[in-house]
């Protein structure tokens, strides 16, 4: 499996073989090392399944006291306010959620993002989105609650996330392996379809 | 026989993905495994005993649906689609019959079918997964086996 991250990109390695290679030559992961990169990801998605459980629908409590915490401790100037304004907005109490109004359909669209990056990972599904998705969740952790556990605990969480943007890790042992070579052919002829393969 | 053989080895390294969760669990690792014993309605009081039973038995069980794969793929041409499909369905039965029929039924539940969202949450997913798995491990012995051939 060539290491590519769109329909284009296999022309890029192709010109990298004939023009660069002398200085960098082209990396193909062997079947091995893209099954590896696949566990990788289906465990990753695996860690964002278990986070689902303490922040359950219909109220989504678990989540309360780490948006409080991430407005307190945040490392991002006005990212605080933003919290207050937002999912703590006409909160009576930073003690429970009861009378936020705005709390239970934020932490809603939180918490489906969060099953979104699961499925995605887990199956192998749009992989690259699920991992850009992944990435973004896990910057906002990292700038909300970096500094309240250990530094890297959020920052390795980044760093696996970006791992699986930049390599397909759906294309084996996952459904994009049957999805890509269709939007690539698709892509051809529906600009759609040519967006899509860029998350595959 | 080869389509049986690599249905049976698919399910035996699906199974072993799922008892890796199953290991990676909140509490004590392996917690998830003794239920894979209380499908059958058996208990063993010794922890650790119960932990590796029922770890043989999810690789036992993942061979037997892995067979299953393998009978129905008997004569299909390589496509990706196929495989998947039928691992899905296989994953949604394992799910229907161990995680919902089984289980109520040994937990003395008011209706065979009694599910809550979070019960369906925890196991469903993870259920169709281990079916999914079984198809994609498939297809990609399958594509090298015919790389190799040609």
């Amino acid at each position: 499996m060539h290491i590519s991250s769109s329909a284009r990109k296999p022309k890029r390695v192709a010109v990298t073989a004939s023009g660069e290679g002398a200085i960098a030559p082209p990396i193909t992961l062997s079947e091995r090392s893209s099954a590896g990169l696949a566990l990788l990801r289906i465990f990753v998605g695996y860690l964002w399944f278990q986070q689902l459980f303490w922040k359950l629908p219909p109220t989504f409590a678990g989540l309360f006291g780490y948006v409080v915490r991430e407005s307190q401790h945040t490392i991002l100037p006005g990212y605080g306010t933003l919290l207050q304004h937002t999912f703590l907005a006409g909160c009576p109490s930073l003690s429970s959620p009861v009378g936020c109004a705005a709390f239970v359909p934020l932490a809603a669209c939180l918490w489906t993002a969060e099953l979104l990056v699961t499925i995605s990972l887990l199956f192998g599904l749009f992989t690259r989105f699920g991992a850009l998705l992944a990435t973004i969740l896990s910057v906002q952790l990292y700038v909300g609650l970096a500094y309240t556990e250990w530094i890297w605990t959020y920052g390795m969480l980044v760093l696996l996330a970006l791992v699986l943007v930049a390599v397909p890790a759906g294309r084996r042992l996952g459904v994009d392996l049957w999805l890509a070579p269709r939007l690539q052919a698709a892509g051809q002829r529906h600009r759609l379809a040519h967006i899509a393969s860029w998350f595959v | 026989m080869h389509t049986l053989r690599r249905g049976l080895l698919a399910g035996v390294l699906a199974s072993l993905v799922l008892a890796m969760f199953d290991f990676v669990t909140v509490g004590a690792p392996g917690n998830g495994l003794p239920p894979v014993l209380r499908w059958f309605g058996i208990t063993v009081a010794d922890p650790a005993i119960s932990h590796w039973a029922g770890l043989f038995l999810l690789i036992v069980l993942g061979a037997v649906w892995g067979l299953i794969f393998g009978a129905l793929q008997r004569d299909n041409l390589i496509t990706a689609g196929h495989p998947l499909l039928t691992g899905l369905a296989l994953g949604v039965l394992w799910w229907f019959i161990f995680e919902l029929l089984l289980t109520n039924i040994l937990n003395h539940a008011s209706s065979p079918l009694s599910l809550s969202f979070g019960r369906f949450l925890a196991s469903f997913p993870l259920d169709v997964l281990f079916g999914v798995l079984i198809g994609a491990i498939f297809i990609q012995w399958q594509a090298r086996q015919a790389a190799e051939a040609s």
